[in-house]
């Protein structure tokens, strides 16, 4: 059984079942999580069409509605809210441009606009970065921002040396990240932070067998990841786990045939869709992450689109858009 | 990394059972409706009372309105939805418009916090009105005792305590507290609390982060050094903790990462001798031994021991034969589960001693 690298057969992927689910997500105007998620829509969206498109299905959506609804939650200091008339925030600003480049319309908004938004949010002192005017700080804006400036060819705009610096702060004795300095580590910030520091070309800060270690001691006994010590597994960690993990060049450092079988048990094989764990129910969230966690581990039932670690989208999108280069700068003893 | 919420409405909070739109005080007010566009993709439909609230709340966002009755209708727009950042970022610009007083937005916040507590703009907002509250600079003259007098800090500590006592592990809380303590200075109080935290949970590797956090002062490895003494103590520590609970991965991480950044010596000349004494006693060696844990921090240790012995080849190998033992016994045996990763490592040893 520790041998075991191929992924199981037991259970399959129900790949209509989960193309249903995120189609449907649209039409459930009378259920309560529905307007209490209005602020993270654009989320939501980019949710179900990364879903979509790793199951080779990225014609399910209706683009063109995608795209008018993407273009009216810009606001006017170039930055996208969560929905229309929300305040801009990077979080979604990240969300709505990744949705662009996966529909391939990213010349319909002003890159400068886009830019200088992000660039206005790096203290010019400390290089860090905030997810809104408000000011509030964390590994995963200082991600954002880079990833979001890379789709626009325009990282040098801001001091990148200030934000690795702030990543690698925020670097624990465990070798994993935390939300800033001092924060424990979490398996979410780390993926977050390893991609921040792939972008920048900096991957070369990490401690990578101890943080490899670190991340494969995420699994437990039923095969799926926990996000820190002591805490119980959660389908989303197949992604940030196994993201990290694929940075690294170790993601075979988890048994990754019980991996996929843990997913796999927590599909809803009635409405379609994933949960965070068996019995639970499925939401959007995780069924994205886990749909992305089965393809970097290699499930081999179904053929499913390969995703690029550092983007969360496809890599076929990721290379359109020249952006593979990360996986060229890492660092030399990595290779 | 944004997670959907768990939130409901609240009606203790609500002014009236009367619609808004039949009370006196909003009769001057036109609601604007929720702009769904043309687009199918992401039509809005909302609950009725929440609709309507939000509705007016457009409706004043979009004049500006800096006004009592604004601030309490972002108030609940918050309470209902806290996840809706744009009613927090329009509560804090009328909270200062209005110069209303900072404490008792503290107390509001305690009041909602239970509903919200994985929030992350409620605990931006906390943070934020605390250092409008109390300037760190205005107490730097102050001894840490004498800080831990001032009601304001008292009294965040307090709110912090009783939300790591409700959910033990929450990563807002924990970073919150790491924000007060690093704000003011107060690090005493802190390690006692650390030490309270491990004995009510010796499991809790949020509060083992935070006795690194403590022991350090948050200061870069580069920077803090950590003496013999101090050494010394935190291994004892740790080795009080492990026999309450050998197979406990926290303790485990924490002294091995604490030594191997600021004494990597101590590793092979204080902490090894003081493991291998509990494996060999009778209470504990049979728990010790068989704790993937156990072997996993003898891997670290031999490998650290045989790069210091660079020079003396014929004891480096046998420090390395060791290393490569306990990572076999990983891989067979006490962490199958990872057995690619130890066959790694057993692999790197030798192309390490090689050189």
């Amino acid at each position: 059984m520790s041998q075991a690298s191929d992924p199981v057969k037991s259970e399959i992927l129900l790949v209509e079942k989960h193309v249903e689910y995120v189609k449907s997500l649209d039409k459930k105007h009378d259920e309560i999580e529905y307007w209490m998620t209005e602020h993270l829509r654009v989320s939501g969206v980019y949710w179900g069409a990364v879903a979509v498109h790793l199951l080779g299905r990225g014609d399910a959506l209706d683009r063109d509605g995608i795209i008018a609804y993407i273009l009216s939650c810009q606001n006017d200091d170039g930055g996208f809210g969560g929905h229309v008339g929300h305040d801009s925030h990077i979080l979604y600003t990240m969300s709505a441009v990744q949705l662009l480049v996966m529909y391939d319309a990213l010349d319909k908004i002003e890159a400068k606009r886009v830019v200088d938004y992000v660039a206005g949010l790096q203290d010019k002192v400390t290089g860090e970065i905030s997810g809104d005017s408000w000011g509030e700080k964390d590994t995963r804006f200082a991600y954002i921002s880079l990833a979001i400036l890379s789709f626009f060819d325009a990282v040098d705009t801001i001091d990148v040396g200030g934000v690795v610096s702030y990543v690698q702060k925020s670097m624990n004795y465990d070798g994993g990240f935390g939300s800033g300095p001092g924060g424990e580590s979490h398996a979410a910030q780390v993926f977050t932070c390893l991609a921040a520091l792939a972008i920048a070309g900096r991957l070369d800060i990490v401690d990578r067998d101890r943080l490899s270690g670190w991340l494969a001691e995420r699994q437990l006994k039923s095969g799926g990841l926990n996000g820190r010590p002591q805490k119980l597994e959660d389908v989303c960690y197949s992604w940030w786990v196994l993201s990290s993990l694929k940075i690294l060049g170790r993601v075979h450092w988890v048994d990754r045939s019980r991996l996929c079988g843990f997913i796999l048990s927590a599909q809803d094989p009635d409405a379609g869709g994933i949960a965070d764990r068996p019995g639970d129910i499925a939401d959007v969230y995780h069924t994205c992450f886990g749909i992305a966690g089965l393809s970097l581990a290699g499930y081999s039932d179904c053929p499913l689109v390969e995703v690029d670690p550092v983007y969360c989208m496809p890599v076929a999108v990721i290379e359109k858009a020249g952006l593979r280069g990360w996986a060229s700068r890492l660092p030399k003893e990595w290779k | 990394m944004v997670r959907i919420v768990d939130s409901e409405l609240d009606q203790e909070d609500l002014p009236s059972p009367l619609p808004m739109s039949e009370q006196e005080e909003w009769s001057d007010v036109v609601p604007i409706p929720q702009d769904d566009g043309r687009h199918p993709v992401c039509p809005i439909a909302y609950k009725d009372d929440y609709r309507e609230m939000t509705d007016y709340f457009r409706a004043i966002m979009a004049a500006g309105e800096v006004s009592q009755r604004a601030f309490d209708l972002a108030g609940r727009v918050i309470d209902a939805n806290a996840a809706h950042y744009t009613a927090w970022v329009y509560r804090k610009k009328l909270l200062l418009d209005l110069g209303l007083d900072i404490s008792s937005e503290l107390d509001w916040v305690s009041r909602i916090s239970e509903r919200h507590i994985k929030n992350y703009q409620l605990w931006h907002h906390r943070g934020a009105l605390l250092e409008l509250l109390l300037d760190p600079k205005g107490i730097a003259d102050k001894t840490q005792d004498e800080r831990m007098q001032i009601p304001a800090i008292r009294r965040e500590l307090q709110f912090v305590g009783e939300v790591i006592d409700k959910d033990s592990k929450n990563f807002h809380a924990w970073s919150h507290r790491q924000f007060v303590v690093r704000l003011y200075g107060i690090w005493d109080q802190e390690m006692a609390y650390v030490e309270t935290q491990i004995n009510q949970d010796v499991r809790n590797n949020s509060a083992w982060n935070q006795r690194y956090f403590v022991l350090t002062a948050n200061q870069p490895a580069d920077v803090f050094v950590l003496t013999d003494d101090v050494a010394d103590k935190e291994i004892a520590y740790v080795m009080d903790k492990i026999k309450l609970a050998p197979n406990n991965e926290s303790p485990w991480s924490y002294i091995v990462g604490l030594l191997m950044r600021h004494a990597p010596n101590m590793l092979y000349e204080r902490l090894l001798p003081s493991i291998n004494a509990l494996a060999a006693a009778d209470e504990y060696a049979l728990a010790v031994s068989s704790t993937p844990f156990f072997w996993s921090a003898l891997v670290d240790i031999y490998e650290e021991q045989a790069k210091a012995l660079a020079g003396a080849e014929q004891q480096q190998a046998e420090v390395m034969a060791f290393a490569s033992e306990a990572c076999e016994s990983l891989a067979t045996k006490y962490d199958p589960i990872r057995a690619k990763y130890w066959e790694y490592r057993k692999q790197t040893l030798k192309t390490a001693s090689a050189c």
